[in-house]
């Protein structure tokens, strides 16, 4: 799999070379597929709706949360309080910080594969066939 | 050196050739060579990321910094860590579905422009540029202090045996000397770290109530503030660190390896375990050196703490575990070299050369033959600098370059993918003016000109205050993107669609 996998192993970085490319390939037979129309279908309208709103939210909560971490350390004292022992706060919120990231990614992790279900969808409805094209 | 050291040694150089020999004969095209023909795994590439990505500045100088300065020491992982989101959210997955080998690749699949590709390849080249220099300059003070050699040899045998991997063996051999060096890493510092928590029987809160009274700076060692006192200075370098990741070429370059975004995401994944697992195990590291070496002892032998590391090993594993981590030490630093020669290379004889001056029509073996001449061009280039470089400060080139990327690629990659409006001169604007407001800001701030004579390269009061303008920089290339957008009547957005469904769904990548 790994070897064959990318179709563009055969370098094309001629516009020249890639319609002849494109021609060869028997489904797509030389037109170039109507972005617009894709882009307007219900299908990819829904996949961008739930992406976005995904992204955005969680990109403000981990970059918020991150600069209020590095002002308050800069700017304040509060964090050097004592937690347990000699461990103060401020070692509880930078591994707090770690576990967001590594809690983020998990999340994405399992929300993308509903989103390349969504994408796959998308392609099938505008008769793309993704393995073919590898 | 004792004989240890010198087998040991002697070992990890045969390894990463014979990878090397094997790599050569699989590398054939000009996608071989950049990208080791796209078929590396998730598990495989994560690795490669965390071992292009944790410099031998991480794994010496965040341990050497900890012992010294406590939390303050500590304080950059978390950026370096956090980062790695930026990268999955934002530029992982439609880099690996718009692009081919290089930044430039991704942002022409909307624009292009030669305009473009000229500005992207030159702030991709400024940040290998100064990226390398700092890595070959630490290199060469790194292996003087562990083996006894020379700088200017040192310099020349870690430039020698990077250009040998990445002329003959390319991304392949590139790529697994990175996953070697992150395996290596890893096994050194679980048993360093392993050694360290055994003399504290286990207990994290016994290792912090005895690193309390082992260093001179008492209780506060273990809270903010040691190190970094200007906060503006530092949320500016923090900014820096989180928004930089993202825009690193040679951390970009590594997810054209992969056959497609799901592949790209789940290398993210992988970094981002091993890297953070690593940023932790950082704290033992240094808190054991802070205990049971002495600040006193790793100032004598390297003032900026960069002996922590070995000297823990030494103290608690005596010269078998001091010479493997040097050695360790030492792969690290020829994974990361290399990954930067290939993406300086990638720049020069793929943007430039390739796709510039010869519109995309060279054959492929102009590309081979381009791509190496390029390689050891960017390593001779990067090794005479590294020799002139020697008696500068050069620890903030590092941070100079995540501010470059964060402040001239992070905002035209949004842009390009996120912004309907966004046309050619808001691309050729947002890189430069990104590109430049960080270099002028740093030319003029504390790192170049300082009022003390000899402490920086001019003498004379700053003219910025900030040693890391990120916090200046990074608005004014987003800022730079709008203006430029705007004052422009070109439209570009049925481009735009196309992008934004190859991006967000994978296919059409052919076209």
């Amino acid at each position: 799999m790994a070897k064959t996998a990318t179709g563009n192993n055969v370098s094309v970085p001629a516009t020249g070379q890639d319609k002849a490319k494109i021609a060869t390939n028997k489904r797509e037979a030389g037109h170039i597929p109507d972005f617009e129309a894709i882009e307007a279908s219900a299908s990819f309208r829904e996949l961008m709706k739930k992406k976005k709103a995904f992204l955005i939210s969680t990109t403000v909560l981990f970059l918020g949360l991150y600069l209020l971490f590095n002002l308050v350390i800069s700017y304040t004292d509060w964090l050097s309080a004592p937690f347990i022992g000699d461990i103060s706060w401020v070692w509880v919120f930078a591994f707090g910080l770690f576990a967001m990231t590594w809690i983020l990614v998990t999340v994405y992790m399992k929300r993308a594969s509903k989103f390349d279900e969504m994408a796959h969808d998308t392609l099938k409805e505008f008769n793309y066939d993704e393995e073919e094209n590898r | 050196m004792n004989a240890t050291v010198i087998i040991i040694f002697l070992v990890i150089v045969a390894m990463t050739l014979v990878i090397t020999y094997y790599a050569a004969k699989r590398t054939n095209s000009a996608s071989d060579f950049y990208t080791a023909g796209g078929g590396l795994t998730g598990w495989q590439n994560g690795l490669a990321i965390a071992g292009d990505y944790l410099s031998a500045a991480s794994f010496l100088g965040i341990a050497g910094s900890i012992a010294l300065f406590g939390f303050d020491g500590f304080l950059f992982s978390i950026g370096y860590l956090v980062a790695y989101l930026v990268v999955l959210f934002v530029v992982a997955e439609p880099l690996r579905n718009l692009g081919k080998y290089t930044l430039a690749d991704m942002i022409n699949a909307r624009f292009n422009a030669k305009k473009v590709r000229g500005a992207a390849a030159l702030s991709s080249i400024t940040i290998v540029i100064f990226y390398m220099i700092a890595q070959l300059v630490g290199a060469g003070a790194l292996i003087q202090l562990l083996f006894g050699i020379d700088y200017l040899w040192a310099v020349l045998l870690v430039g020698f045996m990077m250009t040998i991997y990445v002329l003959f063996g390319g991304m392949t051999a590139t790529s697994w000397v990175q996953i070697i060096k992150a395996v290596l890493l890893m096994i050194g510092t679980v048993i360093l770290s392993f050694l360290v928590l055994q003399r504290f029987d286990f207990s994290i809160l016994e290792m912090f109530a005895q690193v309390k009274t082992a260093t001179p700076h008492g209780e506060a060692f273990l809270n903010p503030g040691v190190k970094y006192k200007i906060p503006l200075d530092t949320i500016s370098l923090m900014l820096a660190l989180v928004l930089g990741t993202a825009g690193l070429p040679h951390i970009l370059m590594r997810f054209f390896t992969v056959r497609d975004a799901k592949t790209a995401r789940s290398s993210v994944m992988w970094a981002t375990w091993i890297v953070g697992i690593f940023y932790v195990m950082t704290i033992f590291l240094g808190f054991g050196a802070a205990a049971f070496v002495g600040s006193e002892t790793i100032i004598s032998t390297n003032p900026a703490g960069n002996m922590a590391a070995p000297l823990l090993a030494q103290a608690l594993g005596g010269d078998i575990l001091m010479s493997f981590i040097s050695a360790v030490a030492f792969a690290t630093i020829l994974a990361v070299v290399a990954g930067l020669v290939l993406t300086g290379a990638s720049a020069f004889a793929h943007d430039i050369y390739g796709q510039i001056i010869k519109k995309g029509q060279a054959t492929e073996r102009q590309q081979m033959l381009a791509a190496r001449y390029a390689s050891v061009g960017v390593s001779v280039f990067s090794i005479i600098l590294a020799i002139f470089a020697q008696s500068l400060n050069v620890a903030f080139l590092v941070s100079l370059a995540f501010c470059i990327a964060a402040s001239a690629n992070l905002p035209v990659i949004v842009y390009t993918i996120f912004w309907k409006k966004f046309n050619t001169t808001g691309a050729i604007s947002a890189i430069l003016t990104g590109l430049v407001s960080a270099l002028v800001l740093v030319s003029i701030g504390p790192s170049v000109m300082n009022p003390e004579a000899g402490v920086a390269i001019i003498t004379g009061t700053p003219l910025f205050p900030l040693t890391n303008p990120a916090i200046v920089s990074i608005p004014l290339g987003f800022l730079g993107g709008v203006v430029g957008t705007l004052l422009s009547k070109e439209a570009n957005e049925k481009k735009f669609s196309e992008v934004n469904v190859r991006a967000n769904t994978g296919g059409f990548r052919q076209l």
